[in-house]
């Protein structure tokens, strides 16, 4: 089947400006609804990002001072050594951290330059043998007292309450994006239908001379594809801000724990990448459907 | 080239447009289908194109029945068959010449093809300086010019004609039918539908008479009656 493409981009390029407050509204709502998902999709990685950072078996940290002296140190390791209730305990010395340190903000070299690698707090993994939230927090108050502590972090409570909250957030994300999907399909259809409805004439005479259903259907579902595609950058355009502003807030804040949250950028260009195509494939299929019912009756 | 057979068209509502109709028309004839408002001409015709199915009877174009032709094929047999109206269906946004190219631009035509044989269609039906004008600005006999070139520009083995003449004063109808009468002389197999009495009896052709969907007549070098 011999396809021109002038033809094709002149037909499609018509359809688009034919009705300008349609294609603006079905352009809004797909750029909506895909927001929705992108900022769903971000607290994924993010949550994702988190339970990486925290591996399993660690059930709580104690941060050390950095300026702890040796004997307090020796202190803290003795203690733990010897409580019965402690199946193990690891020291994360100052190089450790800081490597991981760097690990983790190597996408943002001017955080790492703010940090001097002498002022970095060390810590201790401790995995209790008892793993009853409960146990592990009477532990951690008993070692919060100790000199030289200078923080006890219970990663399960926390990370649990985080998980919590954040599936939750994202699950109430994906209901309303499916919604608003639901949303833009049907306006996206009628959308077609108008365009078609106002080029009836010249269906009515492409098809007495023997142009092919494919022939009239792909301009309509190229301008569905394209306002999808445009409706989907705006999208993106909104979880880059909203992810740049996470970000920022992380910083000010000083919530380093979830500093997973400032994605890096290869996580970024995939959301970006499934919202444009989510964005086009909504427009090709809903504006296919409303071309074959058309045709078709 | 066309043969009905026993071909019968019901429309919802119990309307038989078409009862147990049987004709057998051959290459190059031209035809006027002939009877008054409601007996039947238009679902002849639409039925040849498959614009209307019938609900018994075969139907065969250029050998070939089309109502075992796929949804498919129905394009290829279009192509092969022009069609042209009372009321023109010209296209307002475009011009005369835009008009005949969609034609063929809709059916995939290179565009070097497109850009020779509009103007050679525009010449043959008398148009040649009209192109880029827009159809408001032309007459009656004029439009119907135009449709009658966008329907031959890609020479069809069969031209239908659903009163093509209805819309235009008797002075202007001559020119159209001296224009359909050229085309016929290419070959082309023309089917006619018309009430129009002095138009069938000057031009004495073969005449398919409906009455209630029934053919009532069917006659060579006949007159309206
Ligand atoms: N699409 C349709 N639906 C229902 N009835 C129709 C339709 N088209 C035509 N008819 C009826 O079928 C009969 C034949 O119509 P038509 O073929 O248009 O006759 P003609 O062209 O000779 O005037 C008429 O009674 C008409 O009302
Ligand atoms: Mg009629």
């Amino acid at each position: 089947m011999a396809f021109r493409l002038d033809y094709v981009a002149k037909e499609t390029g018509r359809n688009l400006v034919r009705n300008p407050s349609l294609t603006i509204a079905t352009v809004l709502t797909v750029a909506v609804s895909l927001t929705l998902l992108g900022a769903a999709m971000l607290i994924r990685v993010g949550v994702a990002g988190l339970n990486d950072r925290f591996r399993d078996d660690v059930e709580f940290i104690v941060w050390v001072d950095p300026d702890v002296t040796p004997e307090h140190l020796a202190l803290i390791v003795d203690t733990l050594d010897s409580s019965a209730n402690i199946s193990d305990s690891r020291y994360v010395a100052r190089e450790e951290v800081y490597a991981e340190f760097q690990q983790y903000y190597r996408e943002s070299p001017t955080v790492l330059e703010l940090v001097n690698p002498d002022e970095v707090p060390t810590y201790f993994e401790v995995v209790p043998i008892e793993p009853d939230l409960a146990v592990v927090q009477a532990l951690g108050k008993e070692y919060e007292k100790l000199p030289g502590v200078f923080k006890v972090q219970y990663a399960a409570e926390y990370i649990k309450k985080l998980n919590d909250f954040t599936r939750l957030a994202s699950r109430v994300m994906m209901i309303a994006a499916l919604f608003s999907a639901g949303a833009s399909t049907m306006l996206m259809y009628n959308t077609i239908r108008t365009a078609m409805y106002a080029r009836r004439r010249e269906i009515e005479v492409m098809r007495l001379v023997g142009a092919t259903n494919w022939f009239i259907r792909l301009p309509f579902m190229i301008e569905g594809m394209i306002q999808g595609a445009i409706g989907a950058g705006f999208s993106v355009i909104a979880v880059l801000l909203l992810n740049r502003g996470i970000g920022k807030q992380l910083n000010k804040n000083e919530l380093k724990l979830l500093a997973s949250f400032d994605l890096n950028q290869s996580d970024l260009l995939s959301i970006s990448g499934w919202l444009l195509l989510a964005g086009a494939m909504i427009g090709f299929l809903s504006a296919g459907i409303a071309v074959t019912r058309y045709l078709d009756a | 080239m066309i043969k009905l057979e026993d071909v019968t068209k019901e429309y919802p509502g119990e309307t038989i447009a078409l009862r147990n109709a049987d004709a057998d028309i051959g290459k190059g004839e031209f035809v006027f289908l002939i009877g008054p408002s409601g007996s039947g001409k238009s679902t002849f015709l639409r039925l040849l194109n498959k614009q209307e199915l019938p609900d018994t009877g075969r139907i065969f174009v250029a050998g070939k029945d089309i109502g075992k032709m796929s949804r498919r094929d129905v394009p290829k047999l279009r192509r092969n068959i022009g069609a042209v109206f009372q009321d023109f269906k010209l296209l307002s946004n475009k011009t005369v010449g835009e008009n005949v190219s969609f034609a063929l631009e809709v059916i995939g035509r290179p565009r070097h093809v497109i850009s020779t044989q509009v103007p050679a269609i525009l010449e043959l039906v008398g148009l040649g300086e009209m192109s880029h004008k827009y159809p408001h600005q032309l007459s009656g006999g004029e439009q119907q010019r135009v449709s009658i070139a966008r329907a031959f520009v890609n020479r069809p083995l069969i031209l239908l004609a659903d009163e093509p003449t209805g819309n235009l004063d008797p002075q202007t109808a001559i020119g159209i039918m001296r224009l359909l009468d050229r085309i016929n002389k290419t070959g082309t197999t023309v089917l006619m539908a018309t009430h129009d009495r002095g138009i069938v009896d000057t031009m004495r052709r073969r005449v398919i008479e409906l009455a209630d969907g029934h053919i009532v007549r069917d006659q060579s070098r006949g007159v309206y009656e």
